[in-house]
């Protein structure tokens, strides 16, 4: 028999304190992690040496080429991603189409190929000067002119729309995956036709996930730099993303007019999330639960390899041809299409190892930041979804809001806020050192981090916490020996994705890398600015073998996990 | 009567300006259990939980062992570890990642005590619940009557005085639940711990228990000996959830002990609560205890036409109507029951209950 409670023990302020503690200490973090860099973009906007001016908001709004520009790759991208993601989910999740499983594995690839190297890799293609298309053709065909132009809006928007598909094929597959088949067959049985019951009960019931995955597209399209950066800037074609480096790295740098741009960004996107709110309120389903139904397959008979027909030719156009590209052009001595001029070695390699001098800097930079962002957001993310689970109060909802806020924000107008919070900072000296792109990967992805790990608690029965606590385990012992164990295997597959995510990230670290913190895809994008593509496409190989060995090791643990 | 080893006094436990437990009180003698007993929303989880330190009540005290584990006034809240008792959940809630022998174990593992120790203790507790030879297993790979046992042993191994159970058979299918039933029983007698039990269902509850309370909308309706509430419910709530189908509003005639139904009958009663208001007064009684017959018979009754008539097995259910008033009577199966017919009633006056509201 244990010793029973003593008087003094009886006066401690129970657990529903250390709970409001724990949350009070992640909600002031999260505050200053998100909030700060967003006032600070409004500040940057309307201040300048001379005290508040709106010069910077309307020199912005004067420049139509470049807002008409930022718009028709926002909006471009958007539909054509998310009917893109829409369709391939539609056809491997409710079609009989064959490989089914084997296809779905390869559309998700590109999420990994990452827009830059995707960009770059259509580039060498599609280019109309010295595009691998157009040389095969004026060879070929004899032709004079360009086949293909993807140094063009156009070119953006679909090289931008491949890249980002994957996104909303996520959300809308694992739409289609919650929903319970009784739903559709009871549409049928009532006398719906098959497309009709799609278009009536399906459909609409699919509707948030398809917003919601057309607003990610058009936040992260909005504020996008990879793909108009190597597309879109050698033909003059610039968006805000763009638009923003460009002038931070003018002589002089015109900071104000950047931050004026991430204050439009800023605004339209949360306008957009308003909105989505709004329309989502009015329709509050739960029917989509997350538990995992087996969808009911549609038999398509001959229409079988036309929707395979689709499938692969997005693999083709996202997965195979940019990594064949990048891989032949990492390994042949010089880019031609004659077959005569061709050799192939290891020089390229040899040269990015060995001789190039930021590799190995940028490669520990990027070591490291994949580490401690991972591990971070892991140690942060568990501790604020199980106070936005568990808890009641307003600081689980102000958590739970705050930390998904990032999502909202595009990476290169985060990126500017904490420029402009940090910069000449004293006691704070984390510019110049890869502590602001810590700082900003943190930020940026803990939405991930966070949405996984909510899941996870939230699949935890309370009782099995309470039960802990009434054995006699405290608090943090019961996260420890409870919470903890059982959310390992979520734990170490989002830790993977993070790191992955984190050794390829741009659009933030181009602002905020110097020379002593630069990072992997920028001295990928510094390959490509110098015109150095073979050793640029050798780098780039080598970031995607260590990216997918890392994803082996994920799905092995996957494996691992559900054989146990 | 032996002074009470917990005692709830006015508790309230409040979600902003709901009151899900109100000014709730009740003892339990060291030994003894007692069983909340409610439909679901009555407040009697929450209470549990407030006994065990899960829930954090406005107001009220709670004293387990004489010690206080809560007192709103002097600001005590003991949190649950210090609590000193253990816990049969629901859902059982079994640790997946241990195997059983670590579920049971745990109790002693997280206030440091050795293997050597807790291996004795452990697995007597599994022997007691019949899991001896799943020690070693890993505890998702147990039916769920195993696991409903698995947490039997974890809240009795560690020897604490005071067990809670909230709704623990609740998950099992009818026949598992039975057994179980009497395994429990059996198990407290063995051991003799001091029980407090939450279930909604009456069996349950009568069977199990020294003592029930009956909760409503965070109060209580009514508190005694099981064989007390069974034989006098007081108030119509009560009445209909101990399955005293028959409540018939009436009249009350000549001072007491006798009511006027509407259809004229009158019919005589125990007064269950002589002197209180009479706010909605009725007469209650089982269909048990109603007799039907072709011809009238002598004794108290009326007569009324078969509006259904339904075979259940052992008895039939038939429903009776007679002008204004419906009653149900559960009879043994015969010819001379079916739809249509008109049968004469009869109920003796001490299976009548008047009620006042």
């Amino acid at each position: 028999m244990s010793a029973p409670p003593s008087q003094k023990a009886g006066r401690l302020r129970r657990g529903v304190g250390q709970e409001r503690l724990l949350a009070v200490a992640l909600s002031a973090i999260v505050a200053l992690m998100v909030l700060v860099p967003l006032v600070a973009v409004f500040v940057g906007a309307f201040g300048d040496e001379d005290g508040f001016t709106v010069t910077a908001l309307t020199d912005v709004l004067a420049s139509s080429r470049v807002l008409g520009n930022t718009l028709t790759v926002g909006l471009g991208t958007t539909i054509l991603a998310t009917g893109l993601g829409g369709l391939l989910a539609v056809i491997l999740v409710r079609t009989d189409t064959p490989w089914r499983s084997g296809l779905e594995q390869l559309v998700l690839l590109p999420l990994y190929i990452t827009p830059l190297l995707t960009a770059v890799a259509w580039s060498w293609l599609g280019s109309p000067r010295g595009g691998l298309i157009n040389l095969l053709a004026q060879s070929a065909l004899g032709l004079s002119g360009s086949l293909v132009n993807l140094h063009s809006a156009g070119g953006v928007v679909t090289v931008a729309a491949l890249a980002y598909a994957p996104l909303p094929f996520l959300l809308i597959s694992g739409a289609l995956r919650g929903m319970d088949p009784a739903l559709e067959e009871s549409a049928r049985v009532h006398g719906a036709s098959i497309t009709a019951a799609f278009r009536r009960v399906t459909m609409p019931l699919a509707l948030p996930a398809l917003l919601g995955s057309a607003l990610l597209v058009f936040v992260q399209s909005l504020g996008l730099f990879s793909v108009p950066a190597v597309l879109g800037m050698p033909a003059s074609f610039y968006v805000a993303g763009t638009e923003i480096y460009r002038l931070l790295n003018s002589y002089p740098a015109r900071v104000s007019q950047a931050a004026g741009w991430g204050l439009l960004l800023l605004v339209v996107t949360a306008a957009l999330v308003a909105l989505q709110a709004a329309i989502l309120k009015r329709r509050s389903y739960v029917t989509i639960t997350g538990k995992a139904f087996r969808p009911r397959i549609v038999q398509v008979g001959r229409w079988r390899p036309v929707l395979l027909g689709i499938v692969l030719l997005y693999v083709l156009a996202a997965v195979v041809l940019p990594v064949a590209t990048l891989c032949w052009a990492a390994l042949v001595n010089f880019i031609t299409v004659d077959p005569k001029l061709m050799s192939f070695d290891l020089r390229h390699f040899a040269y990015v190892l060995f001789t190039y001098p930021k590799t190995l800097l940028a490669a520990r930079n990027s070591l490291v930041l994949g580490l401690l962002t991972a591990t971070i957001i892991c140690a942060l993310g568990l501790a604020m979804a199980w106070v936005i689970v568990r808890s009641r109060g307003m600081a689980a909802r102000f958590l739970d809001q705050v930390g998904m806020m990032p999502l909202a924000i595009p990476p290169i107008v985060l990126a500017l806020g904490l420029l402009w919070s940090y910069v000449g900072l004293s006691w704070l000296p984390i510019y110049g050192t890869i502590g602001i792109l810590l700082l900003a990967y943190v930020t940026h992805y803990l939405p991930f981090g966070l949405r996984a790990l909510s899941s996870a608690v939230r699949q935890l029965h309370p009782e099995l916490e309470d039960a802990a606590r009434v054995s006699g385990a405290s608090l943090l012992g019961t996260l420890r020996r409870i919470v903890l164990p059982l959310t390992r295997p979520t734990l170490v597959a989002t830790w993977t994705l993070l790191f992955i995510l984190s050794l390829q990230e741009i659009s933030s670290s181009i602002l905020l890398y110097t020379a002593p913190s630069t990072v992997l895809s920028v001295a990928v994008f510094d390959l490509w600015e110098a015109g150095n593509v073979n050793a640029l496409a050798a780098l780039s190989v080598m970031q995607l073998l260590v990216t997918f060995a890392a994803l082996a090791v994920v799905a092995r643990l996957r494996q691992k996990a559900v054989a146990a | 009567m032996s002074p009470a080893f917990v005692s709830v006094e006015d508790l309230v436990i409040a979600y902003g300006d709901v009151r899900a437990v109100d000014k709730v009180s009740f003892g339990i003698v060291a030994g003894e259990q007692v069983t909340l007993l409610g439909p679901s929303g009555c407040g009697k989880t929450t209470t549990l939980r407030a006994v065990a330190g899960l829930e954090r009540p406005r107001d009220g005290r709670i004293l387990i062992d004489g010690k206080p584990a809560f007192d709103g006034s002097a600001g005590i809240d003991a949190p649950p570890e210090k609590r000193n008792l253990s816990m049969v959940f629901q859902s059982y809630a079994i640790w997946p990642h241990m195997t059983v022998f670590e579920n049971v174990a745990f109790p002693f593992r997280v206030r440091g005590r050795p293997t050597a120790e807790l291996k004795p203790a452990v697995d007597k507790a599994l022997e007691l619940v019949d899991l001896a030879r799943f020690a070693d297993r890993p505890a998702t790979m147990l039916s769920g009557g195993q696991q409903q046992r698995v947490a039997l042993a974890r809240a009795v191994a560690f020897g604490t005085k005071l067990v809670l159970l909230d709704e623990p058979l609740s998950n099992l299918d009818a026949q598992l639940r039975l057994q179980m039933r009497d395994e429990l029983a059996d198990l407290r007698k063995r051991l003799g711990f001091t029980a407090l039990y939450v279930t909604h269902d009456q069996e349950e509850a009568f069977s199990l228990s020294d003592f029930v309370v009956v909760m409503r909308g965070g109060r209580i309706e009514q508190a005694g000996r099981p064989q007390e509430i069974y034989r006098n419910p007081r108030t119509r709530f009560v009445a209909e959830f101990l399955g005293v189908r028959n409540i018939l509003p009436c009249e009350l005639a000549h001072g007491g002990g006798e009511v006027r139904l509407p259809d004229q009958t009158v019919l005589r009663g125990r007064e269950v609560e002589p002197g209180a208001p009479a706010e909605a007064p009725a007469i209650a009684f089982r269909p048990g205890d109603v007799r039907l017959g072709d011809q009238p018979g002598p004794g108290q009754g009326g007569s009324g036409v078969v509006t259904r008539s339904l075979f259940v097995g052992d008895v039939q259910h038939v429903f009776l109507k007679s002008g204004p008033i419906g009653l149900c009577a559960h009879v043994r199966p015969r010819p001379g029951l079916e739809e249509g017919k008109t049968l004469f009633w009869r109920v003796a006056p001490e299976d009548c209950l008047i009620l006042r509201k």
